[in-house]
């Protein structure tokens, strides 16, 4: 039972929308870089308060997406022409025409493969328990509050500082987190 | 504050040195069309040329036409800054008029189902459609409707300028709901009758549909450009946003896949079922000069601007965007040549001097035909709808609800 009591960080909760992303700059601009916000519906121009760059979920997509394609056309110059050549309707025996509808659709299927799993990779999911999820006070994340949590983890974490600077920012209740 | 010193004159355009472009561009229009008239021999090309760079005007009216009233349709906020300059382009129906007097008068020597020798079995059920008297009344009934339309739209926004009423935005809407119909109907008439109807004996339904997407892909590309010169002249730097280049970079990489998924499958339906009635107009385009257009257009219409803008920060990325709109109106006027050149060249014999130059000049002279009444309409109305409910949407501002207020102020 060594974990119990262990501090997770400092969770700060907000009315607004508008305060959090103002809250969200502050934190961006004092550096800090293990924390999070947390809020009941996405918010515009939240990733840029955040300082969050392009996900790199794209990349993932585009590689499924790839395969896909190019598995397609694979798959079909295979079946079709190579292990066991069928004519239809007069037709070559493989061309990028017919397999396209096919391909672009493996495209479709892998590219959602991709980001699919690219993003439980990233978000490094599934976990089974999260220590925040045992706060009581963040259950209203889900309804009409705004949070911003910073990790104990981050190296700029100071209890003092970072106390400071959340309350300063217009959070109306400030709390510590424990493991 | 920022956006402040940028509304300040030192990033901004000059375009006073840039005033005599029009009238130079129509000079030199004249100029080619003179020599078109003049030479004999350059006739044919003349009037292809004219044709092709017509219905690449044609696309951009239509096209602006079109955002006009899917931002009414879809309620959107983030056309807002660009609907004033839009629905001028799309207002722009009396140069159209203007412009298509020639075709009117040579539509004999133009359309071989115009003229009794052009007659062929395959005119027979299709001459009910394909005859003078109807392409007359036809082309009637397209311009008076989208006169009717494009100026609806417009004249319900310039009222709101003035009074601010709801009711506008509702007449805009009823416009938009009722037009679109309207919009389709005609887009398909007019490409079926000015340019599917070159070589009137082949089959394409989806032929309309084929236009419209190369035209609002166009036209979006256009849009890119027209919204980043608006905002350094200071037009409509006070409410353009950032993010509403990225979303004309989004709508503008939808079409270029909507248009290649068009494309692809006008052609590979008519290569699969590999009839002779249809296969004829491809296989024309397979000649000399035609197969490398029709690679480019596989390339260039489609690969580069996919992969060029398939990162989400690459549409508000300038220096990719504003060559990609340039390139955007080369591959459109290709695409527009592909479909009519093939008339008079069916071989498909290499860029000649003379089709250099009256493809250049006949582009040249309507481009300035548009652009003088694209400036005198500018210069005559507010550049931004100055009354319309979503501006503080638009600039990303939140009003509260008026009835969210009163029941605050009731329970204070």
């Amino acid at each position: 039972m060594s974990g119990v009591g262990r501090q997770y960080g400092v969770l700060a909760e907000y009315d607004t929308p508008a305060d959090a992303i103002a809250a969200a700059e502050k934190v961006r601009d004092a550096g800090y870089t293990q924390w999070d916000v947390h809020t009941p519906f996405p918010v515009h121009g939240m990733d840029e308060a955040m300082g969050l760059k392009n996900s790199r979920v794209g990349w993932f997509t585009f590689c499924g997406g790839m395969t896909g394609f190019f598995g397609g056309n694979l798959m079909i110059w295979f079946m079709n022409s190579f292990d066991y050549g069928i004519v239809v309707g007069g037709k070559p025996l493989y061309s990028p025409l017919f397999a396209f509808p096919v391909s672009y659709e493996m495209t479709i299927l892998f590219s959602a493969f991709g980001s699919l799993l690219g993003m439980l990779f990233l978000n490094r999911l599934p976990r089974l328990h999260h220590p925040l999820l045992k706060n009581k006070r963040f259950g209203s994340v889900t309804h009409d509050k705004f949070y911003v949590v910073i990790e104990c983890a981050d190296p700029k974490y100071s209890e003092e500082e970072t106390h400071s600077l959340l309350e300063e920012s217009g959070s109306t209740h400030l709390e510590v987190v424990k493991e | 504050m920022s956006k402040q010193t940028e509304n300040n004159d030192a990033s901004r355009f000059d375009l006073s040195k840039w005033a005599k472009l029009p009238n130079q561009l129509i000079a030199g229009g004249i100029l080619a069309a003179i020599a078109g008239i003049l030479i004999p021999s350059w006739h044919k090309t003349f009037a292809y040329s004219y044709l092709t760079a017509y219905m690449f005007f044609l696309s951009l009216v239509l096209g602006s036409m079109f955002l006009v009233m899917v931002h009414h349709l879809f309620d959107a906020y983030w056309l807002v800054p660009l609907r004033r300059f839009l629905e001028h382009v799309s207002c722009a129906i009396p140069v159209l008029v203007l412009l298509f007097i020639p075709i009117a008068l040579f539509a004999g020597s133009i359309y071989p189902w115009m003229s009794p020798e052009g007659h062929d079995h395959s005119l027979a059920i299709k001459s009910i459609m394909y005859n003078p008297y109807s392409f007359y009344i036809m082309a009637v009934l397209l311009f008076a409707s989208w006169y009717w339309l494009s100026n609806g739209l417009r004249n319900a926004s310039l009222e709101q300028d003035k009074t601010g009423a709801a009711s506008c935005t509702i007449t805009m809407r009823r416009y938009a709901a009722g037009g679109i119909f309207v919009f389709a109907i005609s887009l398909t008439f007019a490409v079926f009758y000015w340019m599917k109807s070159l070589e009137h004996q082949w089959f394409s339904t989806m032929y309309g549909v084929y236009y419209f997407a190369g035209s609002v892909w166009t036209t979006l590309a256009t849009t890119y450009v027209l919204a980043f010169v608006l905002k350094g002249t200071g037009h409509i730097s006070p409410i353009i946003q950032q993010s509403t280049f990225k979303d004309i970079g989004t709508l503008f990489f939808a079409f270029t896949v909507f248009y290649a998924y068009i494309h692809f499958s006008q052609y590979f339906l008519i290569w699969n079922a590999a009839i002779p009635e249809e296969t004829f107009w491809y296989v024309k385009r397979e000649n000399g000069v035609w197969w490398s257009v029709g690679m480019l257009i596989l390339f260039g219409h489609f690969f580069v601007p996919f992969l060029s803008l398939l990162r989400i920060d690459a549409k508000k990325c300038l220096p990719i965007m504003i060559p990609m709109a340039v390139w955007a109106w080369l591959m459109h006027y290709a695409d527009m040549s592909f479909n009519i050149k093939p008339v008079y060249n069916p071989t498909g014999e290499g860029i000649t001097f003379a089709s250099l130059v009256l493809s250049i000049g006949c582009m040249a002279g309507m481009a300035g035909v548009f652009a003088k009444w694209f400036i005198k309409e500018l210069n005559a109305h507010p550049a931004f709808p100055q009354k319309d409910p979503r501006i503080a949407e638009t600039l990303g501002v939140y009003v509260e609800p008026l009835s969210a207020s009163s029941s605050k102020a009731s329970n204070d």
